[in-house]
């Protein structure tokens, strides 16, 4: 039974995602994140770039709440998450699809028991969800590989089922770190269809964190940069090599 | 909600660490339930045996066979008592068989004057008043009514038995801490799993009854194979010593008596349990850690 929500003041509750001046560090070192501070409208789609080790998982690992900031607040659909129970979290993560950057799959579960994972620990019947979650996997290229399990699955097919996981149930927001890194390119723009589909379709929100600048470029999405601890809102030209970046 | 899916378990169905972990509390169920048969058993023979002697009175007569016909006269008679009957020669020499050894004894052997009386239960002062009425008839006798033998026997169990609860309550703690650890060296090994089921949007409670379920049950089939031994072990060592002796009447009866199934029952229905509660708390405070 989920609790009511915390109510945040009128201007703030239609964010999605909202990151007010959070500071994020690993034990006593250096802060991975700094004072940094984002909101994602319902039904956007944002990419997150940046260099290797810049901290986007970090923030997404926020968001997603894997991990709690040391400062600042993180408030998910209007509700402040620090002032959550733990059911109230948990009612939180029903409502968001995560595709790990190492997919992060059950080895001893079937591709088709991994993707259906979120649906089963909301208790809900299999006779129900079944066909559904097989009709996705085959939309995913997985149909003849339903009952493998994760050790005999290539990194692009162990991929697939992490972002089956993600979306299986439909969920209010989704967050992809690099979800498209171990796909050929074909594949890439499917994964990435799939996601824009559930965008236009469901309004879901997504924050995609890529390397990839032409899957980028390819996007009419907000493209937020985080590098330095800082995240900043750019413009992303033809030319890669010159971003318009635009401090938010 | 499992049973509405045909899906694999969301835990692995087998671990290395879980044969261990059968073992060891199968060894401290079997040790627990031991002991507990073992305190039944003290208990039972003590309260048998008291019992026994409780209802009878033994008078030693010195003088002659008309002394003798006269004292089982007049303790017959002696209100409390029930019956009175001298003891044969024959039933001298078997009572003393065991000290004695089962040689013949020589004929002219002198042999005190025993006189067997059955007395009311609770009539405890009965042996004061046949002691008195063989006073007042001037008859030397002396009255044993085992009083001070049933005290030291029921002591000497009473203790035993304190010793073997003692042996159930340190060995049941020993179980839960067993648990306890075991079950928190699962949790680690199997904490990718318990953190994708977290963040897939599991309750706490869901993720804790994937590992009671488990814990719970190797908790009642240890339990189950420890108490077994234990019965199995203790009928074995008590058959064996009776084959081996006819002169063990203290020892214990073993039979399946009423206590002997609840300790059979308990002791598996305890240990899983035990295991389950332990595992909660375990899985609780572990999950605690995590957003």
């Amino acid at each position: 039974m989920s609790e009511r929500p915390f109510p945040l003041p009128a201007h703030l509750a239609d964010d999605a995602v909202r990151l007010d001046r959070v500071s994020l560090s690993y034990g006593p070192g250096a802060d991975v994140l700094s004072d940094v501070s984002l909101s994602l409208k319902p039904g956007s789609m944002t990419f997150l770039t940046g260099p290797s080790g810049a901290g986007k998982s970090s923030l997404l690992k926020l968001a997603y709440l894997s991990l709690r900031p040391n400062t600042g607040r993180v408030s998910l659909f209007g509700v402040d998450t620090s002032r959550q129970s733990r059911t109230g979290l948990t009612a939180l993560r029903r409502r968001i699809g995560v595709v790990f950057q190492e997919f992060r799959l059950l080895d001893h579960l079937t591709a088709y028991e991994n993707a259906a994972l979120p649906l089963r620990v909301a208790g809900d019947n299999e006779k129900r969800y079944r066909e559904d979650v097989v009709e996705l996997l085959r939309w995913v290229g997985l149909g003849d590989r339903l009952n493998a399990k994760p050790p005999t699955l290539s990194g692009g097919e162990k991929q697939r089922v992490a972002i089956a996981r993600a979306v299986v149930g439909k969920p209010d927001l989704i967050i992809a770190d690099e979800p498209t890194g171990n796909v050929d390119e074909e594949m890439g723009e499917r994964l990435i269809r799939l996601f824009k589909e559930l965008n236009r379709r469901l309004s879901t929100t997504l924050l995609i964190a890529t390397h990839d600048m032409a899957l980028v470029r390819s996007s009419t999405a907000d493209v937020l940069r985080l590098a330095d601890g800082m995240v900043s809102r750019v413009r992303v030209d033809e030319d890669e090599n010159s971003p318009a970046e635009f401090r938010i | 909600m499992s049973e509405r899916n045909l899906s694999a378990p969301l835990l692995p169905r087998e671990d290395a660490r879980d044969a261990a972990l059968f073992f060891v509390v199968s060894a401290l169920c079997f040790l627990a339930a031991l002991s507990g048969l073992i305190a039944r058993s003290a208990y039972q023979a003590a309260d048998s045996w008291t019992t026994q002697v409780a209802g009878q009175v033994t008078i030693r007569v010195r003088g002659d066979d008309a002394a003798l016909s006269m004292a089982v006269d007049l303790i017959g008679k002696t209100p409390g008592v029930t019956s009175a009957r001298a003891l044969s020669r024959e039933e001298e020499e078997a009572l003393l068989k065991p000290w004695l050894g089962s040689a013949s004894l020589p004929a002219d052997m002198p042999l005190p004057k025993l006189v067997a009386a059955e007395v009311v239960s609770g009539g405890n002062d009965v042996a004061t008043v046949i002691a008195q009425h063989l006073a007042d008839a001037k008859l030397d006798a002396k009255v044993d009514d085992h009083l001070v033998w049933s005290s030291d026997v029921k002591r000497a169990t009473d203790s035993a038995g304190l010793v073997a609860l003692a042996a159930v309550g340190l060995l049941g703690a020993t179980a839960i801490a067993v648990i306890a650890f075991a079950t928190h060296a699962a949790l680690l090994a199997r904490r990718e799993i318990v953190e994708v089921l977290h963040l897939s949007g599991a309750r706490d409670r869901f993720i804790s009854s994937l590992f009671e379920n488990r814990f719970l049950m190797l908790g009642v089939q240890a339990g189950t194979v420890g108490a077994l031994t234990a019965f199995g072990l203790a009928a074995f060592i008590l058959f064996t010593l009776k084959q081996s002796s006819d002169h063990i009447w203290l020892l214990p009866q073993l039979s399946l008596s009423l206590a002997d199934g609840l300790i059979l029952g308990l002791t598996p229905l305890v240990a899983g349990v035990a295991a389950m509660v332990a595992t909660r708390i375990t899985v609780m405070r572990s999950l605690k850690e995590m957003v």
